[in-house]
């Protein structure tokens, strides 16, 4: 048992944004959360580990209604790492690392030996014990993104909820942040715009359109070239790649006038 | 590397607090002896003695009442009021994710100033004065940041949104205090209450530390039992509350702290502007952002910044003084463009 939802449901400003959905995470597995813009993606990832509060419906993490839950309890299991936090302020890769001991520590505990192995061995996770005293400011995006799933790690959850953690990266380093959230072991739910990166990375893909959950299962099962029409309006061949995973193809219309090459 | 260390090191923080007081006593101690009336340190010792110790040392009654119930109250007025104020601004940048926040900057300052005012001229209170004088600016204080927090909801919430919601509830209640002054105070009052808008400590007296020694300590307090937390909120709220944090609970506790800090002071001193704003960051530069450390930081460097400053406001213009705000003003607007200059990131 791991996290779930059950008939979830919220909305802001009037509208619905999750309606009624119903998943389950499969421990040690990643689960992909897919759909168009504004499909809710986000918005469930955050009712997940309780950021906005269910509207209706309970989201239970080891059966156990979570909004029932201590936040500080609830941030030693579940980890969040976000699209792409930024901050103004001074810090160092291993001040933001060290963060996600907060839940760990009371008000006026001191650090501890306990605290700083969890440090350590959260950066030698994401290949960055060398970079422990550099300055977060001077890091790329790429590298920043590994911090963040740093910090989480030192939280020691055994789930970890991520939106979109490759959004504005190059190709190599999308590829290796998925590899990295691949090779943690623990439970992933992480929201991708990818098709071909959910199908390459995922174990499971839930599809979400206009808040509903429309299908989740293996990759082979959802990201089907009916599916991806309906849904996303594009149409797609798929055939299977090198790697032996499917691999989408999208078919675009040459656009009229494409044929003028010859001026360029 | 220094971070094999764990758990506190104690020889090194004894150090630094020993320091801190030291720093604080010599800067009281300045303050003390420097003025219109020349005084040697011995004698202000000895008024010193008599005072705090009920020693009967041979001190002249006018030296005796200039040392002790006019410039040790003033002083120690000074550092309660720097801390109290350097120490309200670092919680609201931690809070806001803006560097610009700060009592001045988001109108707190301006509302517990009307509210002061009104009670000071309307006669809104009975009993003590400077008790009803610190209500009047709590009511004002607390009424400018309920202001300030629905302007900048209802403009979205952005930490830049916040700042412009808050020059436009330091218009309103400035509006609004000058208002009250304008239409309904006598010309003494109305003088008096301008002289004490800019801040001014010549009206401090011992009983005004009665209220405002505990407003700061324990605000201190407060504060310090959430630093952990405010680390948290360096990548905005959903990040502190994804690690944990009660971010709705900190924010009403610190908030409110903050307001108390600020109308206490405000109440007592006026309002003086760029103590909130200049402290942090030059604390932030000496000791780093982790606010176990930043916060202590604020409240002795905020103290020392204030007492010297009241040292200037009363010897910079021979026969007169100045007000406090005009000091902190002149003296922090460079200090924070070197700051600013020096702190700039390698682009």
């Amino acid at each position: 048992m791991t996290l779930a939802t059950h008939e979830v449901c919220w909305g802001a400003a009037g509208r619905i944004i999750v309606d009624g959905v119903t998943l389950q995470a499969a421990p040690g597995r990643v689960l992909g959360l897919i759909g168009p813009n504004g499909s809710g993606k986000s918005s469930l990832l955050r009712l997940l580990c309780r950021l906005r509060n269910v509207a209706s419906g309970v989201v239970t993490l080891d059966g156990r209604d979570i909004a029932a839950l201590a936040r500080r309890e609830l941030a030693r299991r579940l980890a969040f790492v976000e699209q792409q936090a930024a901050t103004e302020i001074q810090l160092s890769v291993c001040d933001v690392v060290r963060l996600g001991r907060t839940p760990h520590r009371a008000a006026l505990a001191s650090w501890t030996a306990a605290d700083e192995a969890a440090v350590t061995e959260a950066l030698a996770r994401v290949g960055l014990s060398e970079r422990h005293d550099q300055s977060w400011h001077t890091l790329s995006g790429g590298e920043r993104q590994r911090v963040h799933i740093a910090r989480a790690l030192a939280q020691e959850p055994s789930e970890l909820i991520l939106d979109e953690p490759t959004n504005h990266l190059d190709i190599q380093h999308q590829l290796s942040i998925l590899s990295l959230v691949r090779r943690l072991g623990i439970t992933c739910i992480m929201a991708l715009h990818d098709l071909n990166l959910a199908a390459m990375f995922c174990d499971e893909i839930a599809l979400l359109h206009e808040g509903r959950l429309q299908m989740a299962g293996p990759p082979d099962e959802v990201l089907t070239a009916e599916a991806i029409q309906r849904i996303f309006g594009v149409a797609v061949a798929i055939r299977t790649g090198a790697s032996g995973r499917r691999h989408i193809e999208y078919l675009v219309e040459a656009e009229q006038g494409a044929g003028g090459l010859a001026g360029a | 590397m220094s971070h094999a260390a764990h758990g506190p090191n104690w020889p090194a923080r004894i150090a630094v607090a020993l320091a801190s007081v030291l720093a604080l006593a010599l800067s009281v101690a300045l303050a003390v002896t420097i003025g219109e009336m020349r005084i040697p340190l011995d004698t202000a010792l000895r008024a010193l003695g008599n005072g705090l110790l009920g020693l009967d040392a041979p001190v002249s009654a006018i030296q005796q009442g200039v040392i002790f119930d006019y410039r040790l109250s003033r002083a120690l007025m000074a550092g309660l009021c720097g801390g109290a104020l350097a120490l309200s601004g670092a919680i609201l940048q931690a809070l806001l994710r803006n560097p610009l926040a700060e009592p001045y900057v988001l109108g707190i300052s301006a509302g517990a100033s009307t509210g002061a005012v009104a009670v000071l001229i309307l006669g809104v209170g009975i009993g003590g004065t400077a008790l009803t004088l610190s209500a009047g600016a709590f009511v004002g204080s607390c009424a400018a940041l309920a202001v300030v927090a629905l302007l900048a909801t209802g403009a979205g919430g952005a930490s830049d949104r916040v700042i412009l919601a808050g020059v436009a509830t330091s218009q309103l209640f400035n509006a609004a205090t000058a208002t009250i002054v304008t239409t309904l105070a006598s010309a003494e009052q109305a003088r008096g209450v301008m002289f004490w808008l800019l801040g001014n400590f010549g009206g401090v007296r011992w009983p005004d530390l009665w209220v405002a020694t505990p407003v700061a300590l324990v605000g201190f307090a407060v504060c310090m039992l959430h630093a952990k937390a405010l680390d948290a909120f360096a990548f905005g709220i959903d990040a502190a509350a994804a690690l944990g944090v009660a971010v709705t609970r900190v924010k009403v506790v610190l908030f409110a702290t903050t307001a108390v800090m600020t109308a206490a002071m405000v109440s007592i001193i006026g309002t003086v502007g760029f103590v909130g704003l200049i402290i942090p960051h030059a604390a932030r530069f000496l000791v780093g952002s982790g606010h176990a450390r930043l916060l202590p930081a604020c409240l002795v460097v905020g103290a020392i910044f204030m007492i010297l400053a009241d040292i200037l406001s009363r010897v910079l213009i021979p026969q007169q003084i100045l007000p406090i705000g005009v000091v902190t003003a002149l003296f922090g607007a460079p200090v924070f463009a070197l700051i600013l200059h020096r702190a700039r990131r390698p682009s």
